[in-house]
């Protein structure tokens, strides 16, 4: 069967998507990535889609279903490397991803995934003293 | 006007994503920037997506419109679903889709210029997407679009990788589909194999059923064969009993009470016929019914079947006609049994005709090897249901005449049994109120394979003590007449049913005289006499011809040393063999007392009876322990002996007497209603002096007996 490659990188999980997702493909990432999210413990996922050159409506609702059940799972997701027209497209199509960080590229990603977590711990730590 | 610049069919999921990435091609050819393409692309790809998910399948057209600016990209994608229903309320966007974000169809329409959307329920969607070319784009010519078309063309031939995935995917789908196949195959073989499991167990068991059912039949024949036994005896005694009544033995009868008398020994002997059926069925399932093999025709049974049945012809409108068998060799097999059978057959046919006639009729087998009797009636008939049941014991076929009739229901299956006896078989053929036809195939020459001519020299143990004396004799009955009147005799009997036996015995003995019958079964003797008397060796032994050819003159002539017609008395023959040999026959027999063990009265009063008129005073016991002490005591002249008694058996008795000295010489009489098989004769003829029936309990058997003692 054909993946996305998930990979781990410290705390976080990498998703790289680098060709035109069919529906069941973007299916079998979700269940992938939840799936390695919890075996893993990863706080954090980065997916990147610098090379999507078109994200519809269903391809967007699935990754806001993605973050979504990341964050149930104690994960926060940024999406980073959203080509213009594609933001540009999802704006007009009327889809504005609720719930879905995004960053210009994967090391911003990875710098706002480390600052979401700072501020996680430091919220517990508060509410725990 | 438009011109058609690609055609996309979609079938599976991943043409979807093949149609907006061939969307984008289309568009960045045409000159649409990076923005639009990806709009045009993502309007496609939502359209696209709901023609597959509603529909199936469906087709993307890419056209050209207009040969001058403005140039208008139209697309049409068209599918042959359920249409939709609620198009009116997805335009004005109060639809909340299932599956997408309801955004497909709204979305499309805000990312193009124009939207248009037919849908007919029931027979399919066309949407027309449709974007006018930019300002700034060349102007596509006709040239430019072939261009366009071909390049179009090329990159799908380019994208090999594309390609790969595409089969791969499909290599894929085809192998889980054999994996899913084969999980299916192993599953059945399972299946299969649990039910074969099942099969064989099934058989093992059908096994054990068939053998408990064998032996179930085989203690049913042991019971029939003891019970039938055990109803003889009391049977006997009131048949016996009656006949003293009404020979007057004890005081005459009145008119009346004679009747009565009659009536009961009919009964008894009605019912000792049916005892004697079964145990005839009994006896044949139990494999102990000799089969006695003579020559005969069928002519000549037939002549004895005619005057048989004749009393059987109760009704005028019923004709018995017996066809002359033609060119029918005649048959070694056993009459008796043949002619019971012929019985059976037609005093049924009788029984269940009530005009017409019965016909009897035998002919040669096809093969010619047999000879098939034929009893057909013009009667009732039988439906094709019954004609098998009726060869079962105890079957008998409900019929308004079966209340007239009687009957057992063991005719039928005793001739079937006999006519297998005789490897033969018996069918039946018939049609409901036209008639039946009942057919006994009996082979031409019986052939018992345990009837070996070397088991019969077995028999011939000589004893040193007696003469021999050779019979040559095909009628069983007369050898067994002539054998009584020797047994204790100074003379032993070899018997000879043939000329070949006769040479065979020739060889091996050289008796002291000969009995000669002249007429044997197929030959004649006369030959052998010359022979005889012309040999050397052989022409000192005297020779008795005792036959029914009245023919002394040629008897003596060919030099028989004596002639007589047959049977003898048993006087005669001994006092001819007497006179041949010099020797005395036995010392004469005084008879004094007689002493009678059986533990049932009937019986002891029965004999007693009978030997009322014998010179001497009976005696009786009614338990082993008492007769022996009597024997002991009396020391008589005979022991009358029943075989079945409780505690101490007439075996055990008989043992006891031959043990002890003082007792020994004491010739004993077995009485038994036992039908003894051939090893029980053969242990009891070594130590008893006879053997008789209690069926044939008579004054004359016991006189017989005691002669001969």
């Amino acid at each position: 069967m054909e993946r996305i490659p998930i990979l781990k990188l410290g705390d976080f999980l990498l998703v790289t998507i680098q060709v035109d997702m069919h529906d069941q493909l973007v299916m079998t990432l979700q269940d992938d990535l939840t799936e390695r999210i919890v075996k893993t413990q990863a706080l954090g996922v980065l997916m990147d889609i610098s090379s999507l050159e078109i994200v519809d409506s269903f391809i967007g609702r699935m990754i806001g279903n993605i973050a979504a059940m990341a964050r149930v799972l104690d994960a926060e997701t940024v999406v980073v490397g959203m080509q213009p027209a594609v933001a540009i497209t999802l704006v007009e199509l009327g889809l504005s991803l609720p719930g879905v960080r995004t960053a210009l590229n994967v090391d911003s990603g990875m710098k706002l995934l480390r600052t979401m977590l700072d501020q996680k711990e430091m919220a517990n730590a508060s509410s725990a003293r | 006007m438009s011109v058609p610049i690609l055609t996309l069919p979609i079938k599976y999921e991943q043409d979807v994503v093949g149609a907006r990435q061939r969307a984008r091609q289309v568009a960045d050819l045409l000159g649409f920037d990076q923005q639009d393409q990806t709009r045009i692309a993502t309007a496609v790809s939502e359209i696209a997506r709901n023609a597959f998910i509603y529909a199936k399948s469906g087709e993307v057209e890419f056209q050209l419109e207009g040969q001058l600016a403005p140039q208008v990209l139209l697309i049409h994608i068209s599918d042959r679903g359920p249409g939709i229903a609620t198009l009116a309320h997805i335009l004005a966007e109060q639809y909340q889709s299932p599956t997408g974000m309801g955004l497909g169809i709204i979305g499309a329409r805000r990312l193009m210029d124009q939207c248009d959307i037919q849908s007919t329920p029931g027979q399919g969607t066309s949407v027309w997407l449709k974007k006018v070319l930019p300002k700034r784009a060349p102007l596509v010519t006709a040239a430019r679009l072939q261009q366009i078309v071909g390049e179009l063309t090329s990159r799908a031939m380019q994208e090999p990788l594309a390609e790969i995935r595409q089969q791969n995917q499909e290599l894929l789908q085809a192998l889980a589909e054999v994996r899913e196949r084969r999980e299916e195959l192993a599953q059945l073989n399972q299946e299969l194999e649990d039910t074969n499991r099942g099969v064989v167990a099934l058989y093992a068991e059908l096994d054990e059923k068939a053998d408990h059912l064998r032996r179930a039949d085989e203690m049913k024949s042991r019971f029939l064969s003891n019970m039938s036994h055990e109803f003889r005896t009391p049977l006997s005694s009131i048949l016996a009993l009656s006949q003293l009544l009404m020979d007057r033995s004890d005081g005459d009868l009145t008119g009346e009470q004679e009747k009565q008398v009659r009536y009961i020994r009919k009964s008894a002997e009605g019912l000792l016929e049916m005892v004697n059926d079964l145990l005839d069925l009994a006896k044949i399932e139990a494999g102990k019914i000799e089969v006695r093999p003579i020559e005969f025709s069928p002519a000549t049974l037939f002549s004895a079947l005619r005057g048989m049945l004749r009393p059987l012809l109760i009704s005028e409108a019923v004709n018995l006609v017996f066809e002359d068998p033609k060119d029918i060799p005649p048959l070694y097999s056993d009459e008796g049994k043949v002619s019971q059978i012929l019985r059976n057959f037609i005093s049924n046919a009788l029984k269940f005709t009530e005009r017409g006639e019965v016909r009897v009729k035998a002919t040669l087998s096809p093969t010619g090897d047999a000879v098939i009797f034929a009893v057909s009636d013009t009667g009732v008939g039988i439906t094709p249901e019954d004609q098998e049941r009726i060869f079962e014991e105890f079957t008998q076929i409900e019929h308004p005449l079966q209340g007239r009739v009687k009957g057992t229901g063991l005719g039928l299956p005793l001739c079937r049994r006999l006519a297998t006896l005789l490897g033969g078989r018996v069918d039946v053929a018939s049609q409901l109120d036209v008639g039946s036809v009942f057919t006994a195939t009996i082979p031409l020459e019986h052939r018992d394979p345990t009837e070996e001519f070397t088991a019969t020299m077995a028999e011939w143990m000589l004893d040193p003590q007696r003469q021999p004396v050779l019979l040559v004799e095909d009628e069983p009955e007369i050898i067994l007449l002539y054998e009584k009147y020797l047994r204790g005799s100074n003379f032993q009997l070899l018997s000879a049913r043939n000329l070949r036996e006769v040479r065979t015995l020739m060889a091996q003995v050289r008796p002291s005289a000969i009995v000669l019958d002249i007429m044997l079964r197929g030959e004649e003797s006369w030959r052998l006499l010359t022979e005889l008397k012309a040999n050397e060796t052989t022409r000192q032994i005297p020779i008795l011809v005792a036959t029914t050819v009245e023919d002394q003159r040629k008897g003596l002539a060919l030099g028989a040393d004596a002639y007589c017609i047959k049977p003898l008395t048993r006087e005669a023959i001994l006092a001819h063999l007497s006179q041949f040999t010099g020797l005395q026959a036995e010392p004469p027999a005084t008879t004094t007392q007689l002493l009678v063990i059986d533990d049932e009265e009937a019986t002891r009063y029965l004999i007693t009876k009978l030997l009322s008129d014998a010179p001497g005073v009976v005696h009786e016991a009614e338990n082993g322990e008492e007769g022996l002490r009597q024997a002991y005591a009396l020391q008589p002249s005979v022991i009358f002996l029943d075989l079945n008694m409780p505690r101490m058996s007439g075996y055990e008795v008989l043992k006891k007497l031959k043990a002890d000295p003082h007792t020994q010489a004491i010739p004993v009489v077995i009485v038994t209603s036992q039908l003894l098989d051939e090893a029980e004769q053969r242990l009891l003829a070594a130590q008893a002096h006879a053997i008789i029936n209690k069926n044939n309990l008579s004054r004359e058997v016991l006189k017989e007996v005691l002669i001969l003692e």
